[in-house]
């Protein structure tokens, strides 16, 4: 009779709790956000400004880098029919970059500070610059 | 009534035996000293290294905005606001003074510092400030010639300019066959030509540059973006 009572009572808790958890997922399935509290954002699209039809991307010298040298490489990767200008304070080479649009060249430069100024120009003239600035010192700090 | 007592003993026995099992773990986990030591040991050298890469030398070039006694701000060659601190420490050095300091610094001069960069921060601990008298460089197309008087004018993106050519100014011409620069000369120089010069302003006229370099591109045409007026003329024309 006792042991009836408990499976009894474990048959009617494991009923409940399905029902309940039907209840529930038929509840969650139904429910839909009022059309009042929904917003439509929306999102003006600049005009993206042109890209030059000539990169530039230079791997040596880091940026703001100190060196005990006054010979530092310029090495990078353009568009493979540009002409490359690189000036320095003191210095420039005008290069062009091999079949794959590597160059590397070097480069003297003077005490202190120094800017690198990179540009890749296009057969029709357009351009891409950045600059590097490279310090050198033998200053122990 | 007795399989009740054999119930609660069990559970009571498991519980024991749980219990000694985990006190018995956590007891064997505890570091002895010396462990304890080499743990904090590592811990400062981790922590010594990481304070070392976190801190490296750095140069920078900026033109001022702003300066205190304890600290400057410039904006780079690239166009970002850097924060230079000073401390009793930094050195100044200027061309026009011996005894040139951080008081002496004005808004729009240009500097080179050398310091510690903290990449944390992104501050620049100084240790040398000095004022710098660095060339311009400006790219664009003759647009006047002046053969009288050597000198040209040139329109860049933004701006024109007045040239004078010195006879100190070296003038080179990209040759594209070959490519390679050489030497070339002001007769050489035509209107629409695509130029790069290299110069020092005038004091009194910030459009005047006496050019110590000149480099020009005769295969190359000049840049789409700037447009020439009618009004270019070579004075030789005339």
């Amino acid at each position: 009779m006792k042991t009836e009572k408990v499976v009894l009572s474990f048959i009617a808790v494991l009923l409940g709790i399905l029902v309940t958890g039907v209840a529930f997922y038929l509840y969650q399935a139904t429910k839909k956000s009022p059309n009042t509290k929904t917003k439509i954002i929306t999102t003006s699209v600049s005009t993206p400004t042109p890209k030059p039809s000539v990169f530039l991307s230079v791997k040596d010298p880091q940026n703001e880098i100190v060196v005990d040298k006054k010979v530092v490489t310029v090495s990078g990767t353009s568009s493979k029919d540009a002409v490359i200008v690189i000036l320095t304070p003191i210095d420039q080479k005008v290069l062009t970059p091999s079949s794959n649009g590597d160059f590397s060249t070097t480069l003297n430069i003077d005490d202190g500070q120094n800017y690198i100024e990179l540009t890749a120009i296009a057969p029709n003239g357009e351009e891409t610059k950045t600059t590097r600035t490279v310090s050198f010192s033998k200053e122990e700090f | 009534m007795k399989k009740l007592n054999i119930f609660i003993s069990s559970i009571l026995i498991s519980v024991f035996l749980i219990s000694f099992l985990l006190i018995s773990k956590t007891y064997a986990q505890t570091p002895s000293p010396s462990k304890s030591l080499i743990d904090n040991l590592t811990s400062k050298i981790a922590s010594r290294v990481a304070q070392l890469k976190l801190v490296e030398k750095r140069g920078i070039i900026g033109k001022v905005t702003d300066a205190s006694s304890t600290q400057i701000t410039t904006v780079d060659l690239l166009g970002n606001t850097r924060f230079v601190d000073v401390d009793e420490f930094t050195k100044f050095a200027s061309s026009s003074s011996k005894t040139f300091g951080i008081s002496d610094i004005e808004k729009g001069s240009k500097l080179g510092v050398l310091g510690l960069y903290n990449k944390d921060s992104r501050r620049i601990l100084a240790r040398f400030v000095e004022v710098l008298n660095l060339p311009e460089i400006l790219h664009g197309v003759i647009s006047e010639i002046d053969s009288e008087n050597f000198a040209l004018s040139i329109k860049t993106e933004k701006n024109n300019f007045s040239i004078d050519v010195e006879t100190s100014t070296r003038t080179f011409s990209f040759d594209s066959k070959e490519g390679e620069l050489v030497r070339s000369g002001f007769s050489r120089l035509k209107i629409g030509q695509n130029i790069i010069v290299v110069g020092f302003p005038d004091l009194k006229e910030e459009s005047k540059i006496s050019a110590t370099r000149i480099i020009i591109f005769p295969d190359i045409p000049g840049n789409p973006k700037i447009k020439l007026s009618s009004s270019g003329k070579n004075s030789e024309n005339e």
